[in-house]
């Protein structure tokens, strides 16, 4: 078994605990489901029982995830979370912040067309002006985030309403 | 003779009709957004899959096709020129073709990626042609024991193979997507589980809102987290010359051809595996292993001719077990039940038409590939100038609409905003998401048969064991966990020593 580092093998804790948690309440709702035996339902078909499996399969694998990373082992393999620079998070803060803000607010509450628009417009803008490798002028930078936004928030329109047929927001 | 009259006729329908321009078009749009790193062929194939919901079935599917085929190829372009793999399926082609790159050989790189992939899926395609209808019939046997076995199979195995060496990962996914695909009214007493008396959600979560959220939306995330590109200047001639020197390798191509498709054929695995298997192949069998890593034509043809046959590899257990060979093919059976297609062992007898029309559609991709990257070389590059952060916000308000478009509904938006966040925080995790969707495409299948099968038992768990397929389907199940979970090189390594007389 290869030695991974703390931060992996707290990582690996935790989403080995997150994931004995999620089985056991998966298991709990299951136990809970109704069997229907007024019904004369047969109870090998009642609904918890391949939830209940499923959840039960979970709180195992969960547990030797977890008992794995307690030993301190782990392959440690494609975990990258550690390793986030401040320029890394600072872009996915910007990035996280605006496309929530657009889809979990703006999209459905304002107009499809200003909504697009600004979003489109402020994500290229912000990640463009933290880019520490921008190779273009604040004035240029400003006229092309212009343009592509009103060519996104009209084109995806029309293309959506016209071509496709699909009733946008707003 | 009935099947290969249906076949022809469907290739020259298709060539002789209109859609021999949906063909090039839909290609050209899969080569774009396969060779831009971060966009994948899954994100394509489920974008496009929200957007010709309106469409004609076949139409539709033609579109979804040549989209899955033209992706697969375009992640060449990139892993050549940026050592950036533009799909997973292409990371193997960086290891060659970058190297090729770099000494200038640029173009000759990508006619030799171009012919692979050309000869990959037409390989791949014969076997569909081949495999399928044998498989359709051997699948007429299974009942509902050896169906809930597939399912847990295909979990398993796709856990095991995509969680870069860590097995439990992979597992954990897997199970977590046949969990999400318990939620909503199930089909036997119609009771909506973990619903919570919200309408939404006793509707069940849809697949295509939550594909598009792990595959579309967690990749913006993750592309704007990792760090820009470096960009290379190269040469782009004598790629016509290239091209037909890489048909001289009959050998290679035909071996990573038929890997390739073994490897799509598996449910949930894939091209990744259809590229690395092909690629590690061709190294061991090599007369020249020294070249590998350098630059190899042949490594790179294994490579790129492994992921492309892995395609129509993937849509044979689609078409015949209506389970998917890999996350694209997830989005395809997706797409073709919500047209009223139904995929199974009954296929042959039912819609024997449709199955020669999609062999023809993967006759017709593999065309659309081979002339657009043949010919479209420099105009394609021009593509990876693009800047992540012109492109990335028109790809997530696609994916917002794409998802919208589902059914015109703010939830199915949430939804997808929601899977996108627990995708892109699983990859930095290291868990692998393909098992996570692959779950919640086998949820139904494997409730509905698990259920089955104790009622008609009586609880009696023995016939899962018992019966031959299903024995044979278990044991594999037990083999992967054990080899995963056991520390299985320490115990060979020791036996090995044991053997030799060492302490």
């Amino acid at each position: 078994m290869n030695t991974a580092p703390k931060t992996i093998r707290t990582i690996d804790a935790l989403a080995g605990v997150f994931t004995v948690s999620l089985g056991a309440a998966a298991l709990t709702e299951a136990i809970r489901m109704p069997r229907f035996a007024e019904r004369g339902v047969d109870p090998y078909t009642t609904p918890g029982v391949t939830p209940g499996m499923i959840a039960i399969a979970l709180i195992i694998f969960g547990f030797l995830l977890t008992i794995r990373a307690l030993r301190g082992g782990s392959t440690g393999a494609g975990v990258t979370i550690h390793v986030w620079t401040r320029d890394a998070v600072l872009r996915i803060g910007l990035t996280l912040t605006i496309a929530l803000t657009y889809g979990g607010f703006l999209f459905g509450n304002v107009p499809f067309i200003p909504a697009t628009i600004a979003f489109v417009f402020a994500f290229t803008m912000a990640l463009e002006l933290v880019n520490a490798d921008r190779k273009v002028s604040v004035p240029v930078l400003l006229g092309g985030a212009v343009l592509l936004a009103l060519a996104a928030g009209f084109g995806i329109d029309f293309i959506f309403r016209e071509v496709f047929l699909v009733r946008l927001p707003g | 003779m009935e099947n290969l009259s249906h076949m022809f006729a469907a290739v020259a329908d298709i060539g002789m009709s209109a859609r021999i321009f949906t063909v090039f078009w839909a290609c050209f749009l899969g080569i774009v957004i396969g060779m831009i790193p971060g966009l994948t062929a899954t994100l394509g194939v489920a974008l496009m899959t929200t957007l010709t919901l309106s469409m004609e079935a076949e139409q539709a599917i033609l579109i979804l096709i040549c989209m899955y085929v033209g992706a697969i190829y375009g992640g060449s372009r990139s892993a050549i020129l940026l050592n950036i793999p533009g799909t997973p399926a292409n990371a193997a082609t960086s290891l060659e073709g970058f190297p090729l790159a770099l000494k200038g050989q640029a173009g000759r790189a990508m006619a030799v990626a171009t012919t692979g992939s050309f000869l990959g899926t037409t390989v791949g395609m014969l076997a569909l042609a081949i495999l399928a209808p044998w498989l359709a019939e051997f699948a007429l046997d299974f009942g509902s024991f050896e169906f809930f076995w597939l399912a847990v199979f295909g979990v398993v195995l796709c856990g095991q193979l995509t969680a870069m060496e860590d097995g439990l990962k992979g597992w954990i996914a897997g199970f977590i997507g046949l969990l999400v695909a318990m939620v909503g009214q199930e089909s036997m007493n119609g009771f909506a589980r973990f619903s919570y008396g919200d309408p939404n959600l006793a509707g069940g979560l849809g697949l295509l809102p939550i594909l598009v959220g792990a595959f579309g939306c967690a990749e913006v995330f993750s592309v704007m987290r990792a760090a820009a590109l470096e960009r290379i200047a190269n040469d782009t001639r004598g790629v016509l010359v290239a091209s037909v020197q890489a048909f001289r390798h009959s050998v290679t191509w035909l071996r990573s051809g038929l890997i390739g498709t073994f490897m799509g054929v598996v449910p949930g695995v894939g091209e990744d595996m259809g590229a690395w298997v092909s690629y590690a192949a061709a190294k061991r069998l090599s007369r020249n292993p020294e070249e590998y890593g350098k630059g190899s034509v042949e490594g790179l043809l294994a490579a790129e001719t492994g992921n492309s046959a892995a395609v129509p590899g993937a849509l044979i257990p689609v078409l015949t077990l209506a389970i998917p060979g890999s996350a694209p093919a997830a989005v395809l059976l997706a797409a073709m039940i919500i047209h009223g297609i139904r995929p199974g062992p009954l296929i042959m007898y039912q819609q024997p038409e449709f199955f020669y029309s999609i062999v023809a559609m993967v006759f017709w991709a593999s065309v659309g590939i081979l002339v657009l990257g043949l010919l479209l070389t420099r105009p394609l590059l021009l593509i990876l100038k693009v800047r992540r952060e012109w492109l990335l916000g028109v790809i997530f308000t696609l994916c917002v609409v794409g998802a919208f478009a589902i059914s015109s509904r703010i939830f199915e938006v949430q939804l997808m905003i929601i899977f996108g966040l627990i995708g892109f925080m699983m990859r930095e995790m290291g868990f692998p998401v393909a098992p996570l969707v692959l779950g919640v495409v086998l949820g139904p299948i494997l409730d509905s048969n698990f259920r089955r099968s104790l009622a008609l038992t009586q609880g009696d768990f023995s016939m899962f064991f018992t019966r031959p397929i299903s024995a044979i389907l278990a044991l594999l199940v037990v083999v992967i966990l054990l080899a995963g979970l056991l520390p299985t090189r320490r115990i060979f390594n020791r036996l090995r020593q044991m053997l030799r007389g060492a302490p």
